[in-house]
């Protein structure tokens, strides 16, 4: 059955009237992306373009104290760099604390260990846990397996190095958007599949998990929106190269090619209706239900990738903003 | 939680500050946003908390500088740049800073409380602001800015454009009716009830076809037997009787020809009724039919009544005093 695809939902008002006046404010990657050139000069192109919009150059990691925050060069995968986490230790909790492994986005091919961490702090200074953000490497200097092997690596190194960090081994959820949400997947699915550290849950926001790019709602959002079917083709060709949309791709780097969704964490996943990542998210969600699974799904209406960060005072940010609170909370309590 | 940082805030006083806040609130009103959403706008774009207050319709909303409602509203200080809903009204908007507004600030105002204005009338201020007789008033008054009374009439639901007349009643207040049958307030038509009617034209007239539609109620009558004579009356239909409404009324000496009505009045119970049929009537025999008497007896009454007025009234001349004599007595009531 193939329904007829409609244009875009619309965005929730609020989050439409703050895109009416962003103006320069948000980066161009359509743009960008329609200059051409070879992937490794469009991927630099887009960090420069993007940096601004990315850091928070006014972002207290400490957050006035509540954190001790410092940076590790930790082993990574075999054969690999070393690789840097940054961590951030509650002062007002006693040790051993929960901890949250954050995973920033960035399409596979921007941002760093600062990207969108800012965010997660609060959440983590509410609950008195820790946060370990990993520098992965990007693509498509560093293609598929570098990022998820990264992410995995500062993930072992974490849970092996749990006493010396003050943090509980038995309470940790990893958690990541966008790009970072498809790699949190894809670890979680590794560390399953390899019998590695057993995860709280794995939050994943408006996450992108399948490289073919071709859901109703890729379509659908073609041209709309930060991370449209261009970019996200762009993005998932430089992790992936010529094997991008083909028969043989694994699903530790686009996890909605994952034949078993069983046995994982709990799963948070929240996506806008109005942007490419919307069916695979809600896909994602039903197929961990299939196998008997448990996850909790919030699609918020009229959403466009990215709008809870980008708009946070809109209602529908502000509610988007707790409900992941709230699944941690619960995850997380004692 | 929040995975992009890149903030769409606070709008700067640039030159395009202004267009930025008409677009930002132009969507919101496209988008058929709520109050809520059209208060955040305003405190976000304004950088501090806002809030809306309408006593008239119990509406109020809080909004701090992050978005978020806040309950905790106390009274407003006078020093806050504020807008009312409609011009000249009480405010109903502040931005909770103190000093006087700046040019974003004021736009910032004027457009929030315009959108403000379309939500209320929209749910829950038409059907308050028609059965609010003050505000019809208020268009009669030519005292009132006439941008005041076009902005009231629009609150109203009457079009700007709109062809309307003043309807004066006997111990009401009175009415707008348009052209094509609506009536404000309510829906109900003063077809029966007395009704002084003014001239049609266009709404910031109604003042003049007030004032014609008082003249004009002051020629009707209950159209009884006690009191005979048309309930309805137009202003545009009473041509150079207006001018003597103008010189006659309670207060004014009555000339002989009024004490001459008075006195056949108290003669007996039918004459004021055979007096005002036969002024109105275009001939005797359509007065008699009017009485429902017999011509005969008509001639026989007429006699007895001519005699005490003290001239005929079977001829033109004659017929023409009676009539006047009948209004200016009737200008005498009220």
């Amino acid at each position: 059955m193939t329904d007829v695809i409609g244009p875009p939902p619309p965005f929730d008002p609020e989050l439409a009237a703050a895109i009416a006046i962003a103006g320069e404010k948000m980066p161009d990657i359509g743009r960008m992306l329609a200059r051409g050139g070879d992937a490794v000069a469009t991927a630099r192109a887009l960090r420069d373009e993007m940096a601004d919009f990315l850091l928070d150059p006014d972002a207290d990691l400490t957050r006035d104290g509540a954190f001790t925050v410092s940076e590790r060069e930790v082993s990574g995968p075999d054969g690999a760099p070393d690789i840097t986490l940054l961590i951030c230790r509650p002062n007002n909790a006693p040790p051993p604390v929960g901890v949250i492994y954050f995973v920033h986005g960035g399409g596979m091919v921007v941002g760093d260990r600062f990207t969108g961490l800012a965010n997660f702090l609060g959440v983590a200074e509410e609950l008195g846990v820790a946060v370990v953000s990993v520098e992965y490497r990007l693509a498509p200097e560093h293609p598929h397996p570098a990022p998820v092997d990264d992410c995995y690596a500062g993930l072992l190194w974490t849970v092996e190095h749990a006493e010396e960090l003050g943090v509980d081994p038995a309470r940790v959820v990893i958690a990541g958007g966008s790009a970072g949400g498809g790699l949190t997947a894809a670890t979680a699915l590794l560390a399953k599949d390899r019998g590695g550290p057993a995860l709280l849950g794995q939050l994943l926001l408006c996450p992108m998990l399948d490289d073919r790019n071709d859901t109703y709602s890729a379509r659908q959002m073609a041209g709309v929106g930060l991370w449209d079917q261009t970019a996200n083709q762009f993005g998932w060709s430089a992790l992936l190269g010529d094997a991008q949309g083909g028969d043989d791709v694994s699903p530790y780097a686009a996890p909605a090619r994952a034949t078993d969704l069983s046995g994982l964490p709990p799963a948070f996943i929240d996506v806008g209706s109005a942007e490419t990542f919307r069916d695979e998210a809600v896909e994602y969600a039903s197929r961990i239900w299939r196998a008997g699974g448990i996850a909790e799904l919030h699609v918020w209406p009229g959403g466009f990738h990215g709008f809870s960060g980008i708009v946070p005072q809109a209602a529908v940010s502000q509610a988007a903003g707790q409900a992941p609170r709230a699944w941690l909370r619960r995850i997380l309590a004692d | 939680m929040q995975e992009l940082v890149g903030r769409l805030a606070r709008v700067d006083p640039d030159a395009g500050a202004a267009v930025k806040v008409i677009a930002y609130f132009d969507r919101l009103v496209e988008g058929r946003a709520g109050l809520e959403p059209i208060v955040r706008g305003a405190a976000v774009l304004a950088g501090c908390a806002a809030r809306l207050v309408d006593e008239q319709r119990r509406v109020q909303v809080r909004i701090d500088v992050h978005g978020r409602v806040r309950g905790d509203i106390g009274l407003p200080d006078p020093d806050w740049p504020s807008a009312p809903l409609v011009q000249d009204g009480p405010p109903v908007l502040w931005l909770e800073r103190g000093g006087p507004a700046g040019p974003v600030d004021a736009m910032v105002l004027e457009r929030a409380a315009a959108a403000a204005r379309a939500v209320l009338e929209r749910t829950r201020g038409r059907s308050k602001a028609l059965e609010d007789p003050a505000s019809v008033e208020v268009l009669f008054d030519a005292a009132v800015a006439a941008q005041t009374r076009l902005a009231i009439a629009h609150r109203l639901g009457i079009a700007e454009n709109a062809q309307v007349r003043a309807v004066a009643l006997i111990n009401e207040v009175g009415r707008v009716e348009s052209a094509d049958g609506a009536s404000w307030p309510g829906k109900r038509r003063s077809t029966d009830r007395r009704a002084g009617i003014g001239p049609i034209g266009d709404v910031v007239d109604l003042p003049v076809s007030w004032s014609g539609a008082r003249t004009a109620l002051r020629f009707t009558a209950a159209e009884t037997a006690q009191d005979p004579g048309p309930r309805i009356v137009h202003a545009d239909q009473l041509g150079g009787l207006a001018v003597l409404a103008d010189v006659i009324g309670p207060d004014t000496d009555p000339v002989p020809d009024v004490h001459a009505i008075e006195r056949a009045k108290t003669d007996a119970p039918w004459v004021l009724a055979t007096l005002v049929a036969v002024a109105t009537s275009p001939s005797l025999r359509t007065a008699a039919t009017t009485l429902r008497v017999h011509h005969s007896t008509l001639q026989e009454r007429l006699g007895h009544v001519e005699h005490v007025l003290g001239w005929s009234i079977r001829d033109p001349q004659g017929r023409l005093r009676l009539h006047l004599a009948i209004a200016m007595w009737r200008l005498h009531q009220r």
